[in-house]
């Protein structure tokens, strides 16, 4: 290159905006070059006149000051951005550490979103298998201010009569048949239903047909069966012959008419057979006053749950006007399937969707943090970028395009992180959720879903490093050392504070669910469940058609069991604790005014035999047990619980009142004994009664047998007793108690672990962030604490100095995130036992931990700073 | 596409440039040459000229183009342009105005006179 021609140049860098240089310099120097060698040839001073024109036209020269944007928009944007991410591909592979841990970061907040989403999405989201899922409801019954009730199968044909809202109404109960006449007498799982149940869920067969509706009411029944598909393939191996078969159940014939199509869906649990409601086996259990049943019905299209609700009520009005006995106070309420289905469960999940949206909300902070630092050191080639004439806007682009593109990656990872941990999710979770294990999967939903949440995490993570970038003086950058703007300091902290604070809030979720769960299991259930085994089996009402039949059987069978060597005591009793069997009944108390059955007190009443108290291990508080001379004819006994003693008698002994129990007789208290809990562990104390089963012998019940060693292992030999009494008896659901008491603690410890899981990922996640910010200070620093040690400070001097910085942050963020979990707390409220949501226990004991990991992470880089050399550290200046 | 009007009248170098375009594309070197070859009174030195060209492709009269047969012993640096569809009409529009003065000139013997100077 001449003189000339750099000089030239370099003229025009100094009169002309970079950018034009940049782009059109070449040619203007090859120009420039071609007209003084033009000039110079015509000789004398023209290669001077040619100088002095070419340095007025560079002045007078008026280009824009910017390079203007590529016109042709639309092919050149995606110029562009195949440009950018290729350049952001480039850019995350020159640094492999910073991309490997903000992409891990990220998949693990992304696959934990995804995972429990995809749990979401199965349970709340995806809608109901059946035709217009909407319209389908479940009408309860209420009784005064008390709902989810049982419905009376009269009100529900009363109301199927008179409703104007509904398209169809079925009725139906669930409860184990016994098959005879096979091999090996067998429980089925038996469902009675009216044949409008059918045409509610829009069952379909596979062969035969469903039922009519004269086959399944009361007066004009018919002995039909259908069989579930499943049932049909498992147990009678799919033989076609099934249909048109008979089978025996509780001792009546049924003749199999249809089998249903595969994979029908049946609300309220799977049964293997279905029977006409008219057959429903217990006595009275259809009668005026006797609720029990469930109700699933179709609205009408275009009725709102409301207006069903409003038509029912005023139906509930006429019947409580034509039956003031049984029907005061009696009422319906309408909801939809899916509310009846997941209502429980709902506030669980999004609980859970909560606290994961958190882990990735700290995940993105501390990612957003590691893209600041790295943008800091960036910050040179930026600027140099800028000279180049990127604008503003086009560095903020390729940023933002960084980030998402690290976001991908991190979503492809978390995808399919996610596929194993739905898989742990449903085997922790799925027996809990009132859906198909094998419907939790990933599917189109939960796709959308990961790719908005990816998308979303970059430009969240993204935009703070993006802007800051974009409006970073490049000047300034260009002419300090380091390379690093320290106004960004505040906004890292900001995140630090933040990544701390949502972590804390998170730590008293998982604290206090863990006092929750601590105060349930130290509930004391009122009796001893170790080696205690229970099953369940049912008398077929055709061969056990008298109490005096029933109670003979009983009490033979109670003798074999007791004579089995390892067994110590048994008893018979209907509803075992924990079973999630049971029944309620409304008081009436001799001697007290008579008050309305729907507003008296519920006593949960079990029938059991002599020695229940002894087997459970119930304490006898006053009174005696029942006898051998309690039976069917004696005077009426019952005993009742310390609850109810108290309650009812305060400062005075129950025993030698009277008491009557719903519809029963006039019953004399002979005992009081201690209180248990019947069907879960965190329930308000029941008022209890015990009526012996002697006096009120029915077809269902349990039996308790307390067992020396595994309880178990005793199971076969209490089946053969009871097969030594009937041989076609089934027995079924044998379960030891202890178990039992820890499955029902199960879903709460589920809870517990998951939430107590992301705490400490989101603390670990936090602590890197408060070290990496600490860290970035010291090195910041190093020439200053340089100064400091050479002037004389310590080391402990310096180190302190540093964690001060630290100990400051993690101050604001403690007082944050205890203000958010106050906030918070009301989501937590329902699921709590035992510990208040404000609970300071709790909050200082986690307050502690992140005190202390967050100033554990800030020791190392203060110890670092505390050993810095001084003679190194002012060398570098 | 923006007012092709609103350009109007055009900057001497402006309206030079795109006639030097109107026959195809062309280097900012060839430009050159045509300019001065039609009218050396147009001062063409490279910061007016590549300052029109900046301007010009800002205003999408111009564009970069990749030339159909680039010449064996051509250049790689050098960049090519050629009129938009708006450099086009623009130029039409600048063209029809000049011949307007010129008819009006004419009609008042203007012409005439220069011709007989001449």
């Amino acid at each position: 290159m001449s003189p000339a021609e750099r000089f030239y140049r370099l003229a025009c860098r100094v009169v002309l905006p970079h950018g034009f240089v940049a782009r059109f310099g070449d040619e203007m120097a090859e120009l420039a070059q071609s007209r003084m060698m033009a000039a110079r040839a015509r000789g004398g001073f023209a290669g001077l006149g040619e100088a002095a024109r070419l340095a007025r036209d560079l002045i007078t020269a008026r280009p824009l000051t910017s390079i203007p944007e590529p016109p042709a928009p639309q092919r050149d944007n995606m110029d562009i951005l195949l440009h950018d991410l290729r350049f952001a591909l480039r850019a995350l592979a020159r640094r492999p550490a910073f991309t490997a841990v903000a992409a891990i970061t990220l998949a693990l907040g992304i696959g934990a979103n995804t995972a429990i989403f995809t749990v979401v999405n199965a349970v709340l989201l995806r809608p109901l298998p059946y035709r217009n899922p909407e319209q389908v409801v479940v009408v309860n019954g209420t009784q005064g201010t008390r709902g989810n009730q049982g419905v009376v199968y009269a009100d529900f044909v009363d109301w199927r009569a008179r409703n104007t809202t509904f398209a169809e109404m079925g009725a139906t109960r669930g409860q184990s048949v016994t098959l005879t006449g096979v091999d090996e007498p067998a429980r089925l799982v038996g469902m009675f239903v009216s044949a409008g149940f059918f045409r509610v869920i829009d069952t379909r067969t596979s062969a035969g047909r469903l039922f009519n509706d004269a086959e399944t009411e009361l007066g004009t029944r018919a002995p039909v069966a259908v069989v579930q598909y499943e049932t049909w393939c498992s147990r009678f191996g799919a033989d076609s012959t099934v249909l048109g078969r008979t089978l025996t159940l509780n001792g009546t014939p049924f003749t199999v008419v249809g089998i249903t199509a595969p994979n029908s869906q049946i609300p309220f649990g799977a049964p293997d057979v279905f029977l006409p409601i008219g057959y429903y086996p217990n006595a009275h259990g259809l009668d005026r006053g006797v609720r029990g049943i469930g109700v699933a019905a179709r609205l009408k299209p275009g009725v709102s749950i409301a207006a069903a609700q409003a038509d029912l009520a005023a139906i509930a009005k006429q019947l409580e006007s034509e039956y003031p006995a049984t029907n005061a106070g009696t009422g319906a309420e309408v909801q939809s399937l899916r509310e009846q289905l997941v209502g429980g469960v709902r506030e669980r999940l999004l609980i859970m969707l909560g606290a994961v949206a958190l882990v990735l909300l700290i995940a993105c902070a501390n990612v957003a943090n590691l893209q600041l630092t790295r943008g800091a050191a960036r910050a040179r080639e930026l600027t140099v970028r800028a000279a180049l004439g990127a604008g503003r806007r086009r560095i903020a682009q390729q940023l933002l395009t960084e980030s998402v593109v690290l976001s991908g990656a991190g979503a492809l990872a978390g995808l399919a992180l996610a596929f194993g941990l739905t898989r742990v999710l449903v085997t922790l979770v799925g027996p809990q959720l009132p859906v198909d294990a094998q419907t939790i999967r990933i599917d189109a939903t939960v796709l959308v879903f990961t790719l908005a949440v990816a998308l979303g995490t970059g430009i969240v993570f993204g935009m703070i490093p993006a802007w800051h970038s974009s409006r970073a003086d490049f000047g300034d950058v260009l002419r300090s050392r380091s390379g690093g703007s320290p106004t960004r300091g505040g906004v890292r902290n900001t995140l630090v504070v933040a990544q701390l604070a949502l972590s804390l809030a998170l730590l008293a979720s998982a604290g206090l669910l863990t006092r929750s769960l601590m105060a349930l299991e130290r509930v004391d259930p009122g009796f001893d469940g170790s080696h205690l085994l229970t099953a369940q089996f049912r008398l077929p009402g055709t061969k056990y058609d008298s109490p005096e039949k029933i109670w003979q059987m009983f009490e033979q069978t109670t003798d074999a069991i007791r004579a089995v060597p390892g067994v110590e005591s048994a008893a018979l009793v209907r509803a075992s604790p924990l079973s999630g069997n049971g029944e309620s009944y409304p008081v009436a108390v001799d001697g007290q005014p008579v008050i309305r059955p729907a507003d008296a007190p519920q006593v949960q009443t079990n029938s059991i035999t002599a020695g229940y108290f002894a087997t459970l291990r119930i304490p006898l508080a006053a009174g005696r047990d029942f006898e051998t001379s309690d039976r069917a004819g004696s005077t009426p006994v019952v005993i009742v619980n310390k609850a109810f003693a108290e309650a009812t008698w305060p400062g005075e002994s129950a025993v030698g009142h009277r008491i009557k129990l719903g519809g029963d007789d006039w019953r004399t208290i002979v005992g009081v004994v201690g209180n248990t809990k019947h069907f879960s562990l965190n329930e308000a104390q029941l008022l209890q009664a015990y009526v012996p089963h002697a006096q009120r012998p029915q077809i269902f019940t349990s039996i308790a047998v307390r067992v020396r060693g595994d309880a178990l292992a005793m199971s076969r030999p209490v089946i053969e007793a009871i097969r030594r009494v009937d041989r076609d008896q089934p027995v079924w659901r044998f379960r030891a108690m202890d178990q039992d008491l820890t499955a029902v603690t199960t879903s709460s410890r589920t809870m517990m672990w998951l939430t107590a899981l992301f705490a400490v990922v989101a603390l670990l996640v936090a602590a890197v962030g408060i070290y990496g910010v600490v860290s970035y200070t010291v090195s910041q620093r190093t020439h200053e604490v340089g100064i400091r040690i050479a002037l004389g400070a310590s080391a402990r001097g310096v180190a302190s100095l540093i964690l001060k910085q630290g100990a400051v942050l993690v101050a604001i963020a403690v007082a944050i995130g205890l203000g958010a979990s106050f906030a918070g707390a009301r989501f937590l409220r329902s699921q709590l036992f035992g510990v208040q949501p404000t609970d300071a226990v709790t909050l200082a004991a986690v307050t502690v931990i992140l005190a202390g990991v967050a100033i554990a992470a800030c020791y190392i880089p203060a110890r670092r700073a505390a050993r810095v050399d001084p003679v190194e550290a002012l060398r570098n200046d | 596409m923006a007012d092709a009007e609103s350009h109007l009248p055009l900057t001497p170098i402006v309206l030079h440039v795109l006639l030097a375009l109107s026959d195809g594309e062309k280097h900012g070197y060839a430009i050159a040459q045509d300019i001065e070859r039609a009218d050396p009174g147009i001062p063409t030195g490279p910061g007016s000229l590549y300052g029109s060209i900046h301007r010009m492709l800002a205003a999408s009269l111009i564009e970069e183009r990749t030339p159909r047969k680039p010449a064996a012993n051509e250049d790689p640096r050098r960049r090519f342009y050629g009129l938009t569809p708006l450099g086009k009409r623009v130029l039409h529009l600048e063209v029809e105005r000049l011949a307007a003065i010129v008819k009006m000139a004419r009609k008042r013997h203007l012409l005439d006179q220069v011709a007989a100077r001449a």
